[in-house]
């Protein structure tokens, strides 16, 4: 997945599309937009990042998970089985992406597989079919001809946190530093 | 000026049953070892406090496994798929294991130590320790294996488990043996020498406790950016009353300086220092798993 932030309007398509298509419960997301907003008037800008699972390489949650109910699948996808789930969270606490919650009726964590049955009948993702800018490109990075691929080799892309060693599989370009940092604050107590 | 205009909220993952259930298990794990002490090593001073530590490992440890089955969605599938469903790589994995044979050994050990069989009691109790260790040392490689949390992710962090687990475990020890000796016991009266020796021990390893916290802490001080200001969360934000205050000064320090100043040693105060310790390992558990996750990680 690449996602060419020059592109993003911020319009939160993807996360509606996102919602409809997996009947992502209330409260919960699989997909959303982080927004900023830096500057001060006449020199500001907004900026955008569309979060979701990175469906890294080397994925933590498949690591922690006692039950092996987190796989990768062939074609690379991070796939989480609600059968063999059990709600011990132990993902949610380890995946550096955050991008994991516990299905409030369900009991079972879930996460965005990037509309796995989608892709395995040949469709894209909901949230990349729905973008109206074309912002969010998908398709087999293996393939040097698909438009990934493509993109991948032309344009400069970063990750987010490389340092984690996870090798997350969504690619932003433009990506702003200032978005990434700033972050809603936790109340835990 | 940077603003954040919107984010989601997300949920937190661990809350107090976890950190209850390391409390316990914890010391269970520390009141298991101190009673192979006398019967499994044969140290004769120990003898007293056998018969309650395994008893007290076995209570606890009943206790424990029902905060994780009260935490989890599914509690029931939960037991069936950990033996089902293995996954070598997690430390989770293992512990379904050790929750199951750590309580079993235990209670054929106490079965063996109150029949008065010494060799099958010894037998068992050495089989016990390295599970005692292992039943509470995983847990500290469960919060280590969480490398999206800088406090967690440390290799120090099942030694810290363990040393205060043994630290909690000695301390309740010494509650529960004065408890028992002073309304159960027929001579009514405190057996001074045990707990005098276990204090010292509670002393110096609260010590050796406190030189891994500082280690710990210093090093997350100066290390990469969400470690640093973990760090400061603990020592100087929100976190610091609880873990400075709370756990290391009332629960670790000024324990130590009454059970290792021979001005200060005296029944009474050894079981105030006792008190003390137990309320602030408690504590520490808790700063553990709520510190974890204070800072937002995306």
């Amino acid at each position: 997945m690449v996602i060419d932030l020059r592109k993003c309007i911020g319009c939160n398509t993807c996360s509606v599309a996102c919602k409809l298509e997996n009947g992502v419960h209330i409260g919960v997301w699989k997909s959303w937009v982080k927004q900023i907003q830096k500057g001060e008037y006449p020199n500001v800008s907004k900026s955008f990042l569309p979060l979701m699972c990175n469906n890294c390489e080397e994925p933590i949650c498949v690591t922690v998970c006692p039950v092996n109910a987190n796989r990768i699948e062939d074609n690379g996808i991070v796939s989480t089985d609600p059968h063999r789930c059990v709600a011990c969270r132990y993902c949610m606490a380890a995946c550096p992406y955050e991008v994991r919650y516990v299905h409030p009726v369900k009991k079972i964590v879930e996460k965005c597989n990037w509309c796995l049955h989608r892709v395995k009948v040949g469709l894209q993702p909901a949230c990349v079919e729905a973008c109206p800018t074309g912002a969010m490109v998908f398709g087999d990075m293996n393939d040097p001809e698909s438009e990934v691929s493509k993109l991948l080799a032309k344009q400069p892309v970063q990750v987010l946190k490389p340092e984690m060693g996870t090798k997350p599989h969504v690619f932003y370009i433009n990506l702003d530093h200032d978005a990434v940092e700033i972050k809603r604050e936790v109340d835990v107590l | 000026m940077t603003e954040l205009v919107y984010d989601i909220h997300h949920q937190i993952t661990f809350r107090w049953l976890i950190a209850l259930y390391f409390y316990f298990t914890g010391m269970s794990a520390g009141s298991f070892v101190i009673s192979t002490l006398a019967y499994g090593f044969g140290l004769k001073k120990f003898k007293p406090a056998g018969k309650v530590g395994v008893v007290m490992a076995i209570l606890l440890l009943f206790i424990a496994p029902i905060m994780l089955l009260l935490q989890v969605g599914w509690p029931v599938r939960s037991v069936w798929n950990h033996f089902t469903y293995l996954n070598f790589h997690s430390p989770m994995s293992y512990g379904a294991f050790l929750l199951m044979m750590y309580p079993l050994n235990s209670i054929i050990y106490a079965y063996f130590m109150f029949k008065g069989d010494m060799k099958k009691t010894k037998m068992f109790g050495m089989i016990g320790i390295p599970l005692a260790i292992t039943v509470h040392g995983y847990t500290g490689f469960i919060l280590a294996f969480g490398k999206a949390r800088a406090l967690w992710n440390t290799a120090l962090m099942p030694i810290l488990f363990l040393v205060s687990a043994i630290v909690s475990g000695i301390a309740l020890m010494i509650l529960v043996m004065m408890v028992k000796d002073k309304i159960f016991s027929k001579e009514k009266k405190i057996n001074k020498e045990i707990v005098y020796t276990l204090a010292s021990m509670l002393g110096w390893l609260i010590v050796f406790d406190l030189v891994l916290v500082f280690c710990d802490i210093s090093t997350l001080a100066i290390s990469h950016a969400e470690a640093k200001e973990t760090a400061h969360l603990i020592i100087a934000g929100q976190m610091s009353p609880l873990f400075l205050g709370i756990e290391n000064l009332f629960g670790k320090f000024i324990p130590m300086i009454i059970v290792l100043t021979p001005k200060f040693r005296s029944i009474r105060n050894i079981a105030i220092a006792s008190v003390l310790v137990v309320v602030g390992i408690l504590f520490m558990r808790f700063v553990v798993v709520y510190g974890g996750q204070a800072l937002p990680i995306i």
